[in-house]
C-alpha cells in the first residue's frame, strides 16, 4: 500500500518535471528545506472513560512563541479541554522518539483553529509560517498559477515531509477566499507556498470527490472520495494570516459572542426575485432562542436578514456560504458589541439593534461525573441541551447520560447516551449538584440492590429500573 | 384417549399389546378426519383470496400498486373479514376469490388498523345474478384456546391460494403493539394476539386461523419474516366485535386520554404495592387530557373507574388500555393514582383516539406528495402544533424537486399562507393549475426554516 502511494508520487513527481525544470528545480529544495520548519507532527490523546484515542494532525507554527494551529477538523468541540491529555509535537524528519510536549491552548469561535504551544526547547528549531510572509502582502492567485506545499508522511516513517505542488484552476469565496488546484498541494492545515517561497494560504481538508464506482454487481454507484492526507484546496494567506494572531485567551476559548438566531438557511436567488428583492442576499432565521440577544432585539421566527450593520450581506456561490459569512461577521464581534441588523418580516422591513452576549454554557464546558458501578456518566444539562430538545428555559433541570457502558447495570436497564434523567429514585433532580449527591449515594451504598431513574427520549418519558446486583 | 386404551390392554403379550395400540391409533385419527372433514368443507367454502390494487403516494404523484391477501366470509349477507393492511380505504378495487374460483368485486365496509382488522362486502347482487354460492364461517370462543391447542390456517401465501397449513397455539395473549405496522398506522395496543406455529406467509394476512372443528378462533395477521414459525393471529372474541362496530359506522371511535404505560414488572416493591396492583405510567403525551391534568411519567394508576388494575406485564396492558379506549369520547375517567406517598384521583375527560398518521395526497402539477401533520405526528417530532404536510414523494424534474424539496419536509406555509389543513393547500393547488406562477413555499426539516419557489 505504502510502496504504491510511493510510487504514485514519484509518478507526481515525475510528471509535474517539464513544469519544474524551466526554473524552480534548482531552487525548491533550498526553499522546501527553509519551510519544512513550519510545520509539524501533533500528536495528542482524547482521554474517555474507557479508553484514550490517540489523533495524529499535522500542524503549523503561527509566531515566534511557539505557538502552533491545528485545523478545525482536528478536535471535537464537543470534548472538554480537559479531556485532551499528552500532546506531542515531532519535527519533520527527525526520529519520533524524540519527541517534546506541548499545551493545549483552546479553539478560537472564528477560525475554528485549535491552538497548541510547543515546549521552549523545540522554538529554537522552527520558523514561524509568517516569516514567509509575500513583501506585497496577499496577492490573488493567476490562474494557472503555480503552488507548493508540504505533506508529511506517517508516524512510522517519522513524519518525513514530501513536496507536493500544482496549479491554481479556480478561486472563489467561501466566504474566505479559497484556491482549488488541479491536484493534491499539501495536507490539510499545512501551509502553500508560490514559486518564490512566500506564504500563500492554508490547504484545508473536507474536499471530496465524486466518483462513479462499478463492480460486479452495482453499475455506476456514485461515491464520493476524500483525501485526509492531503488536500487540493487552499484559502488565500490574504484572508487567514490574520486569523494566526487569535491565540485563545483561555484554553475555553471564550469570549464567544452570541446573537441566539438558530438554524439559519440562505435565501434561494428565486426567492430573493420572489420576494422583489432583486440581488439581495440573505438568512432566513430558523427560530429565535430564548433568552438570547436576537429575542430582546426583537428578531422574530421567520425573519430573513438582509444586512449587519447596514451592509447587505454579499451573494456567494454556492447560496450557503452566507451562512458561514454571517457567523464570521458575529465572530468578529465581542460579546457587548451592538449589531444593526435589517430584517424582512413578511413583506416588511424591520431594523433592529441586538447587542450580542457572551454565549450560554457550552456542551464541552459542561460538568461530568462518571460513576463506575452504576456504569455510567451523568453530564449537566446545559443551554443546548435545551434547544434540541426544545425546552424552555424555566424547564431546564436534571441530568444528561453523556455516556452509557455496555453491559453496565444502567446499560443493561435500557439506559442510553443523551437521555435526559429527570428523576432518581422517584425524586425530581433539578440542579446537577442534586443529581450527582443522589447517585454518588447510591454508588457508595454497598448494600443497594436497584434504583429507579425517570428519563426523556425523544420526548416521552420512561422509568428504568437499575439493578445493582 | 389412547392412555385409557394402553391401560385397558393386557400386559401379557406384547405382540398383543402393538396389535391394541395400532387399532387405538387408526380409531383416533379416523374420529379426528372425520371432524374436520365435517368443519373443514364448511370452512373452506367460506375462505377467500383478495387482490387489492391500491393507491400509493410515496413517489411524488398517485400511482397503483397491486397486492394479495386472504379473507373470510363472515356473514350470510357476504361480509368479508381481512386485515386492515390488506384492505385499506387506499385500496381503489377489491377482487375477491371465492371457494368455487369464481371472481366477485367486492367494497370496504369499514376498517380498524388499530386491530388490523377491515371488512368488505362482497358484491350480492353479481353473486345472485351468476348463481355463485357460498358458505360463511362461525367463530370459536378464542378465550378458551389453550396453548397446545392444534390450530390450521387458511389463505394464500405467496399467491398460493387456498392452501391449509397446520399448528397449535403457542401462546393465546402475545402483546405485540406496533407504532406503524399496518402501512404506517399503529396496531396491536388494544389487543393482544394469538401465537402460532403454523406457517404463515405473505398472503395469508387476513386468512382465518381455525380450530379443529373448522371454527375461526382467529385471524392471521403477522409473522417474523426469516423466523421460523412465529406467526400472530387477533383473536376472534376481538374480531366479532370489530365486526359488529364496523357493520354499524365503518369505524370505530375510541377514547384518548395519552398516556404511555410500561410494565411494572418487580417494580412493585419500589412503589410500595400491594400485589398484582399498579399499572405503570411511562409517559404522558404532551397538551393530552392526561397532561393537562397533571398525571407525568412514573405515576402508578391503581384502578381505572374504580376498578383495580394490574399491569405488571405486558400482556396485560393492552386490556387496560382498552378500558379507557371502549368508552364514548368526551366521558370522563376516574383514575385512582399513586405518586410517592401521595394519591391524587384526576378525573380526566377523554378525547377521541387519533393515528399518527395524516391523510395522503398527491399534487400532480408540483411533482410532489404529502401527508398531513397530525396531532401525534407533531407531538412524536417535537412541533409546535399540527400544521403542514410532511411531504413523502417528489417526481424528478417536477417543480417540486427542481425547488430542492425532498421527503422529509415539512411544508407550512404556501404563498405565506398557513397550511393548516389539506384544503388549504389542495385550493392553493388548484389556482396553480388555473393560472402557472411562482409559488413561494416555506418547509423546515430538522428545525432548519428554508424558502423554496415552485416555478410552473
Amino acid at each position: 500500500m505504502k510502496k504504491i502511494l510511493r510510487f504514485s508520487l514519484l509518478l507526481v513527481a515525475l510528471a509535474m518535471l517539464p513544469v519544474m525544470a524551466v526554473r524552480a528545480a534548482d531552487e525548491i529544495p533550498v526553499l522546501f528545506k527553509a519551510r519544512v520548519k513550519s510545520v509539524v507532527a501533533v500528536e495528542f490523546f482524547t482521554e474517555s472513560e474507557l479508553d484514550r484515542r490517540p489523533t495524529v494532525v499535522s500542524a503549523l507554527v503561527a509566531d515566534a512563541a511557539g505557538t502552533l494551529v491545528l485545523p478545525p477538523g482536528a478536535i471535537n468541540s464537543y470534548v472538554p479541554p480537559a479531556k485532551l491529555k499528552d500532546f506531542r509535537i515531532y519535527l519533520p524528519g527527525r526520529p519520533a522518539s524524540e519527541y517534546s510536549s506541548g499545551e493545549y491552548l483552546g479553539q478560537d469561535p472564528v477560525s475554528g483553529w485549535h491552538f497548541v504551544r510547543m515546549a521552549e526547547k523545540l522554538h529554537a528549531h522552527v520558523t514561524p509560517v509568517t516569516a514567509f510572509a509575500a513583501k506585497s502582502g496577499g496577492i490573488e492567485p493567476a490562474l494557472g498559477e503555480e503552488f507548493w506545499g508540504i505533506g508529511l508522511r506517517g508516524k512510522d516513517e517519522d513524519f518525513a515531509p514530501y513536496f507536493m505542488a500544482s496549479r491554481v484552476s479556480h478561486v472563489q469565496s467561501l466566504p474566505e477566499r479559497t484556491a482549488i488546484a488541479l491536484a493534491e498541494i499539501a495536507a490539510p492545515g499545512l501551509p502553500v507556498f508560490d514559486r518564490e517561497g512566500a506564504f500563500a494560504g492554508i490547504a484545508i481538508g473536507g474536499f471530496g470527490q465524486t466518483f462513479v464506482q462499478y463492480s460486479r454487481n452495482d453499475r455506476g454507484l456514485p461515491i464520493m472520495l476524500l483525501n485526509t492526507d492531503e488536500s487540493s484546496v487552499f484559502q488565500l494567506a490574504s484572508d487567514v494570516a490574520p486569523w494566526l494572531t487569535r491565540v485563545p485567551a483561555d484554553v475555553s476559548g471564550r469570549p464567544i459572542s452570541w446573537l441566539g438566531a438558530y438554524g439559519l438557511q440562505p435565501m434561494d436567488p428565486e426567492v430573493a426575485t420572489f420576494l422583489k428583492l432583486g440581488d439581495q442576499s440573505g438568512c432566513v432565521v430558523s427560530e429565535v432562542l430564548e433568552g438570547s440577544p436576537a429575542e430582546a432585539a426583537g428578531l422574530k421566527d421567520r425573519d430573513i436578514i438582509l444586512e449587519i450593520d447596514g451592509q447587505p450581506l454579499p451573494r456567494f456561490k454556492p447560496d450557503r456560504v452566507v451562512v458561514t459569512y454571517f457567523d464570521r461577521e458575529l465572530g468578529k464581534r465581542q460579546p457587548g458589541d451592538t449589531l444593526a441588523l435589517t430584517v424582512l418580516r413578511g413583506t416588511e422591513r424591520v431594523e433592529l439593534k441586538a447587542t450580542l452576549t457572551d454565549q450560554p454554557r457550552l456542551l464541552r464546558e459542561a460538568e461530568r461525573t462518571y460513576f463506575e458501578k452504576l456504569g455510567f456518566t451523568a453530564r449537566e444539562f446545559v443551554y443546548g441541551d435545551g434547544v434540541v430538545r426544545r425546552v424552555k428555559l424555566a424547564g431546564h433541570k436534571g441530568v444528561v447520560a453523556h455516556f452509557v457502558k455496555n453491559s453496565s447495570p444502567a446499560g443493561t436497564a435500557g439506559l442510553r447516551v443523551d437521555d435526559w434523567i429527570l428523576e432518581v429514585d422517584g425524586t425530581e433532580v433539578k440542579t446537577y449538584a442534586q443529581a450527582i449527591e443522589k447517585l454518588a449515594a447510591i454508588e457508595a451504598d454497598a448494600n443497594r440492590s436497584e434504583f429507579v431513574l425517570l428519563i426523556s427520549r425523544n420526548g416521552e418519558t420512561a422509568v428504568l429500573r437499575v439493578k445493582l446486583k | 384417549m389412547k392412555p385409557a386404551t394402553l391401560k385397558d390392554s393386557p400386559s401379557s403379550s406384547i405382540t398383543r399389546k402393538i396389535a391394541v395400540l395400532a387399532v387405538a391409533f387408526f380409531a383416533a385419527v379416523l374420529a379426528a378426519d372425520a371432524a374436520v372433514s365435517r368443519g373443514f368443507s364448511h370452512l373452506l367454502d367460506a375462505v377467500v383470496r383478495i387482490d387489492v390494487r391500491e393507491e400509493s403516494f410515496d413517489t411524488g404523484a398517485r400511482r397503483f400498486t397491486a397486492g394479495i391477501g386472504s379473507g373470510v366470509i363472515v356473514s350470510a349477507d357476504g361480509l368479508i373479514l381481512t386485515n386492515a393492511h390488506v384492505a385499506s380505504p387506499r385500496a381503489v378495487e377489491l377482487s375477491v376469490t371465492l371457494a368455487s374460483l369464481e371472481r366477485v368485486n367486492a367494497t370496504l365496509v369499514g376498517w380498524d388498523h388499530w386491530t388490523d382488522l377491515a371488512l368488505l362486502r362482497i358484491d350480492l347482487a353479481d353473486v345472485k345474478r351468476r348463481g355463485l354460492t357460498f358458505t360463511h364461517a362461525k367463530f370459536a370462543d378464542s378465550d378458551t384456546l389453550f396453548p397446545g391447542q392444534t390450530v390450521y390456517a387458511v389463505g394464500t401465501p405467496h399467491g398460493l391460494t387456498r392452501t391449509v397449513t397446520r399448528g397449535i397455539i403457542s401462546n393465546n395473549r402475545r402483546y405485540f403493539a406496533d407504532n406503524r405496522g399496518v402501512k404506517g398506522y399503529e396496531t396491536g395496543l388494544f389487543n393482544t394476539w394469538l401465537q402460532t406455529d403454523a406457517a404463515i406467509n405473505p398472503g395469508n394476512s387476513g386468512g382465518p386461523l381455525i380450530d379443529e372443528k373448522g371454527r375461526v378462533v382467529g385471524i392471521n395477521s403477522r409473522g417474523y419474516l426469516g423466523a421460523d414459525n412465529l406467526a400472530f393471529a387477533i383473536p376472534a372474541n376481538i374480531a366479532k366485535r370489530v365486526v359488529a362496530d364496523l357493520k354499524g359506522d365503518g369505524e370505530i371511535v375510541r377514547s384518548y386520554i395519552g398516556i404511555v404505560p410500561g410494565a411494572l414488572l418487580d417494580l412493585e416493591s419500589f412503589y410500595s404495592l400491594k400485589q398484582n396492583t399498579g399499572l405503570l405510567i411511562n409517559s404522558v403525551d404532551p397538551g393530552s387530557p392526561a397532561a393537562r391534568a397533571g398525571l407525568r411519567g412514573g405515576d402508578i394508576v391503581l384502578s381505572i373507574n374504580g376498578t383495580p388494575v394490574d399491569g405488571r406485564f405486558p400482556e396485560q396492558l393492552p386490556p387496560l388500555l382498552n378500558i379507557i379506549a371502549s368508552l364514548p369520547v368526551g366521558s370522563t375517567v376516574d383514575l385512582v393514582v399513586k405518586r410517592g406517598e401521595q394519591t391524587l384521583t384526576p378525573a380526566i375527560v377523554t378525547e377521541k383516539l387519533e393515528s399518527r398518521q395524516g391523510e395522503e395526497w398527491a399534487f400532480e402539477k408540483w411533482g410532489l406528495t404529502v401527508r398531513k401533520v397530525s396531532r401525534a405526528y407533531a407531538r412524536e417530532n417535537q412541533l409546535d402544533d399540527d400544521t403542514g404536510l410532511l411531504v413523502i414523494g417528489v417526481q424528478p424534474g417536477f417543480p417540486a424537486a427542481v425547488a430542492g424539496l425532498s421527503p422529509g419536509y415539512i411544508i407550512t406555509k404556501i404563498n405565506q399562507e398557513r397550511i393548516t389543513s389539506l384544503d388549504v393547500a389542495k385550493t392553493l393547488h388548484a389556482a396553480f393549475v388555473e393560472k402557472p406562477a411562482p409559488t413561494l413555499i416555506e418547509a423546515e426539516i430538522h428545525r432548519r426554516v428554508s424558502l423554496y419557489i415552485l416555478k410552473p
